[in-house]
């Protein structure tokens, strides 16, 4: 299908806006100079403010990130640290009942000694007086 | 011809003088002056009265807060299509443009060109509102508002090769959208 210049330049030529489209813009220009009026650097100030906010989104992140690894480090070290506690606490807590063991190993061994040597003295007491009688009763025999 | 172009754009200076010391009269003459070119670029990318109406609005409003900048009426010319061009590009992509045409929506009956086939214009419209943003852009440039490439490139900030091929190709995209359409409008009927 061909269409010649002319008629895509009539297809595109210039259309009016319409009646009271200048007193609609001067309408919108006069508004926004109202606007403008009070406190524009207040105003800049506010919106400075919120894209500030806005801008700084990478350091914002990289901020809580940094704080979120440093806690979880030092929640790490925090924990190694109880850990490394409580095994100790194990140990010395294993070392005391284990001497305490001994310790009443010892005492066992010290008494079946007083007891021993008791028994022992008894034999060697009872030991002595056959000895003699047997002794009479060897002569008499002889 | 030539002493009347020169004496508007003396006034245009004079007014554009006058705008940036605060005379809201003067500004008033600018944007009457310049809000047939800013609307009909709105109006043909977007293809709709009413926001065509609200960018051009934002234009003009834009305009007003950096008068300042604002060195010659030849400046103030581009600036405007500059910044017409560049917000409609920008409209276009953040909406989806709704292709539901109310009656107040659908393109105009054209005045003028009683040569022409007004059924063919209106499909012309209608076909250019389906280009991709630039080359809508590059079109209405050239065709609206009679720029030469080298101009379209500076108000659009592209490569002039760029927009060599992108108004040869928008062209080629127009003819191919023409036949396909007028095609559907036969098989509808016969």
């Amino acid at each position: 299908m061909h269409f010649s210049e002319d008629e895509l330049k009539n297809a595109l030529q210039r259309k009016d806006p319409g009646e009271g489209f200048t007193q609609r813009v001067m309408a919108r220009v006069e508004q926004a100079r109202m606007e403008e009026k009070p406190a524009p650097a207040a105003k800049k100030k506010a919106n400075g403010a919120s894209t500030a906010w806005w801008k700084l989104r990478p350091a914002w992140i990289f901020a809580v990130a940094a704080v979120l690894f440093l806690s979880a480090g030092w929640a790490g070290y925090r924990y190694s640290e109880y850990r490394h506690g409580e095994e100790m606490r194990i140990a010395r807590a294993n070392q005391q009942r284990l001497q305490k063991e001994a310790e009443a190993a010892r005492d066992q061994a010290v008494l079946a000694l007083e007891i021993a040597r008791a028994k022992l003295n008894h034999v060697l007491q009872q030991a002595q007086f056959p000895a003699d009688r047997n002794d009479r009763i060897r002569r008499q025999r002889l | 011809m030539e002493q009347q172009a020169r004496v508007e754009d003396d006034g245009m200076a004079l007014a554009l003088g006058r705008s940036v010391q605060g005379d809201s009269h003067a500004f008033a003459q600018l944007v009457r002056q310049h809000q047939g070119m800013v609307f009909s670029i709105a109006y043909h990318f977007l293809q709709d009265r009413s926001l065509a109406e609200d960018l051009a609005q934002e234009v003009f409003l834009e305009l007003y807060q950096n008068l300042g900048a604002i060195q010659s009426p030849a400046h103030l010319t581009y600036w405007l299509r500059r910044v017409t061009s560049n917000r409609c590009i920008d409209h276009g992509r953040r909406k989806l443009r709704r292709r539901e045409l109310a009656m107040e929506d659908a393109p105009e009956p054209v005045a003028s060109g009683a040569t022409s086939d007004p059924l063919l214009l209106e499909r012309l419209q209608q076909s250019l509102a389906g280009l991709p943003e630039k080359q809508r852009m590059v079109v209405i440039l050239r065709y609206q508002e009679g720029l030469g490439p080298a101009e379209i490139a500076e108000v659009m900030e592209m490569p002039l090769n760029t927009v060599k091929s992108t108004l040869h190709r928008s062209l080629a995209d127009l003819r191919k959208t023409l036949t396909r359409r007028i095609r559907e409008v036969r098989y509808a009927f016969f």
